[in-house]
């Protein structure tokens, strides 16, 4: 019989001002191992926080084998839940032994004797993650490998049922985190104790995990198995950057990539975009063109309009007017040389008025030339010219097409095909 | 694993480092009969047992032991407070003075020796003392909880405590300047703390709550031990983290009143010696607290001796002894062994 682990019925939660958790509902069965993935601050940890009852659920409720977790005493919560945080420290110079015998610290009796059976669960703890060999060091002396050993030991100590892992493995080194990884999944295997793990590594948590969690923005985006969760599209809209995800030749398993590699990087180099901005719509444009490896050049920008002084700071050419006036005609004819330098343009999600519609105009010449034009979809709700001018440049520039995009992710693939020469 | 390792203890996992702590430990505890009974040779009537055939030397040496007793007394109650108050806060730093604690007694004892005469100042002062402690702690623990969500900050404990120690020290200042002659003569020599005996009465009931608070402090050991490794993950292990802390902290509270009803303000002794017991018997506190009771008992006795000889007929303030004594002795020791106490 397989039974439900851990639920979460409709839990939100949060700090005094802040709500971190938006109606979680999950569950997770006895005997699984689930990866719990998300950007940082996503709140991963306050899950954590909430299942273990250090946090009370503003609303919603938390079952524990059943069990309502705010109800159970917290001896029998011990009993059914273990913790290992990301570090644990010691201010004081305790022994091995010492750290691992809190584990049972719960059982103990009044003058904090132990019983047969605790030295029983302590020595198998210590066994089980072999640091028996490390029993009269001082913790504070081992290396991070073997405290978080440690830390694995005094949890399994409680003897619980579900373990979860809050990022518990990520600043391990890579032997010391297949180490604990193998303890985790023998653990899992073996004794069937259900293991909740945080991570940051998706790839390694794709080669162990029964399933995946989810999470953005305090909400469970998607539950389910690795495949259908590393999905490339779903991660890199929740992780707000390009991921590729591609099955490992010899394992099968999933591989979650950046889009850090050289190749493609090379491939963008000598491409130029010419982004079309202002008021500070620009700023996130240049970062993302200048860190896929675009050449950016940017105008007709006002003096002191926000654009323009990143611009600068970023080393970017740009055609620059007076500020507060209408764009004149020497400015426009600089950009349009500009323009035909270019590869592509890239509306930004500026407001148009008389004053840069002519940059709307440059667009559609490029337009016509041949060049690429990708503008933020929805200008026509930014329209403050005088007789809805740019309405019908929109318009124009859907027809003859351009593309609209609405995420930066979204123009950054739409941009990708152009460059996609063959090699 | 030898015979040996598994005689010294039952409990093979309460016995591990430092190596052969138990054998020490056993030394220590068979040394102080000894240095109890040398502290009762000295005196400013001379060095050496006082003849009890005479009615002078009865005098002597009932004096002597009274001194003895409330020394004891006192370098136990402070020495345990302070052990108590740095596992709760995970500050080395940490001890009766730093909360805030001994201020607000000090407080209280101030304005019941200035305000009340005769027998309420006996029986009353403890009392006071500890309400005002008490008082003191909660004053504290309000100010330190603002702010955050629910409990407060080990930081913001200390910082509060801090600042509510020298208000507190300002207004007993301000009252010994406005108060007459004769007040401000008691509450200074109580100040700078003396062990001369007060009346059986207060003797006996701060007896009473030092024994009764260090053992209650003792059953709280293995959950002052969880405890080290912080809040959250002794809430994981399943403990009532937020009720350790407070009953501790009650605890600390009412040994540090009681010391400071008893003798004044006599410092260094609740900061240094929890720190020289550690390094010397490691940090379990099931055995740390008793012996750092032991030990804060003995050395302050042994001070007191000194006090009251050194410079016979005069007496001088214990606490200058236990600083300038203590100081150079304990940090050689310190020097030698925090690694086993503290993480550098």
């Amino acid at each position: 019989m397989e039974q439900a682990a851990l639920t979460f019925s409709k839990v939100s939660a949060g700090y005094k001002s802040r709500k971190v958790l938006d109606e979680v509902s999950f569950s997770i069965r006895e005997g699984e191992l689930v990866s719990l993935i998300g950007p940082n601050g996503c709140g991963k940890s306050t899950l954590l926080k909430t299942a273990a009852a250090l946090i009370r659920p503003t609303l919603g409720r938390i079952e524990l084998f059943g069990h309502d977790v705010q109800k159970l005493r917290p001896r029998q919560r011990a009993s059914l839940l273990g913790v290992v945080p990301q570090k644990i420290e010691s201010p004081m110079a305790f022994s091995v032994t010492e750290i691992v015998a809190n584990g049972r610290i719960s059982s103990m009796g009044r003058f904090g004797t132990l019983s047969v059976k605790d030295h029983d669960l302590i020595e198998r703890a210590m066994i089980y993650t072999d640091v028996s060999g490390l029993r009269n060091r001082l913790f504070n002396e081992l290396s991070g490998g073997e405290q978080q050993r440690v830390a694995l030991a005094m949890v399994l100590a409680q003897d619980p049922r579900i373990i979860m892992l809050d990022e518990s493995i990520a600043h391990l080194d890579i032997n010391h985190r297949q180490e604990v990884l193998q303890i985790l999944l023998n653990l899992n295997r073996e004794k069937k104790i259900t293991i909740l793990l945080v991570s940051h590594d998706l790839t390694l948590s794709a080669g162990i995990s029964d399933r995946f969690l989810l999470m953005d923005a305090g909400r469970l985006v998607k539950a389910g198995t690795p495949a259908e969760v590393l999905d490339p599209k779903l991660l890199s809209s929740v992780y707000n950057c390009d991921l590729q995800v591609k099955p490992d030749p010899y394992s099968g398993t999933l591989q979650v990539t950046g889009a850090l590699d050289n190749l493609r990087r090379q491939r963008k180099l000598g491409q130029t975009v010419h982004v079309i901005a202002g008021g500070g719509s620009g700023l996130e444009l240049y970062r993302h063109l200048l860190i896929e490896g675009y050449e950016v050049t940017t105008g007709v920008l006002n003096r002191l309009d926000s654009d323009a002084e990143s611009a600068r700071a970023l080393n970017i050419p740009s055609v620059l007017e007076q500020p507060f006036s209408p764009i004149g005609k020497e400015a426009v004819a600089e950009a349009r040389k500009m323009i035909e330098r270019a590869d592509a343009v890239v509306i930004s999600s500026v407001p148009f008025g008389s004053g840069n519609i002519v940059n709307l105009e440059l667009a559609s010449e490029a337009l016509s030339n041949g060049k690429r034009v990708l503008f933020a979809a929805g200008i026509e709700q930014r329209d403050y010219s005088r007789e809805r001018l740019v309405s019908g440049f929109a318009d124009t520039l859907a027809r003859e097409g351009a593309v609209a995009w609405s995420t930066i992710q979204e123009l950054m693939t739409d941009l990708m095909p152009l460059h996609q020469s063959p090699l | 694993m030898n015979e040996k390792g598994q005689l010294c203890a039952e409990n093979r996992f309460a016995a591990a480092p430092p190596q052969g702590a138990c054998r020490k430990a056993a030394l220590f505890i068979a040394l102080i009969p000894l240095l109890l009974f040398c502290s009762l040779l000295f005196g400013p009537s001379g060095i050496g047992l006082p003849d009890i055939q005479t009615p002078l030397g009865r005098a002597i040496f009932s004096l002597r032991l009274n001194r003895l007793m409330m020394g004891a007394m006192t370098g136990a109650a402070l020495s345990s407070s302070g052990v108590i108050f740095q596992a709760l806060l995970r500050n080395p730093l940490a001890e009766p003075y730093v909360l805030g604690v001994s201020g607000g007694a000090g407080l209280g004892a101030t304005l019941c020796i200035l305000l009340s005469s005769g027998i309420f100042v006996t029986l009353g002062l403890p009392v006071v003392a500890f309400f005002s402690a008490v008082l003191t702690l909660m004053l504290v623990y309000t100010i330190a909880g603002q702010g955050s969500s629910g409990q407060p900050s080990v930081y913001s404990l200390i910082l509060s405590g801090v600042i509510v120690s020298s208000v507190s020290s300002s207004i007993i200042m301000f009252l010994v300047s406005t108060a007459s002659i004769e007040g401000m003569h008691s509450v200074i020599w109580w100040m700078l703390g003396s062990l001369q005996p007060v009346p059986a009465g207060q003797q006996i009931l701060s007896a009473t709550m030092i024994i009764g608070a260090i053992a209650c402090s003792w059953l709280l050991a293995p959950r002052l031990n969880a405890l080290a490794l912080g809040r959250e993950m002794a809430h994981y292990q399943g403990l009532r983290a937020d009720r350790v802390l407070a009953m501790g902290l009650l605890l600390g509270t009412l040994l540090a009143a009681t010391s400071v009803a008893l003798s004044g303000m006599i410092g260094f002794v609740g900061l240094i010696v929890p720190h020289v017991m550690r390094a010397l018997f490691g940090p379990d506190h099931r055995k740390l607290l008793p012996l750092a009771a032991i030990g804060g008992g003995t050395f302050l006795v042994l001070c007191d001796a000194i006090a009251r000889t050194i410079f016979a007929p005069v007496e001088i303030p214990v606490g200058v002894v236990t600083a300038l004594a203590g100081g150079p002795f304990f940090l050689i020791i310190l020097q030698r062994r925090m690694k086993q106490a503290w993480v550098s």
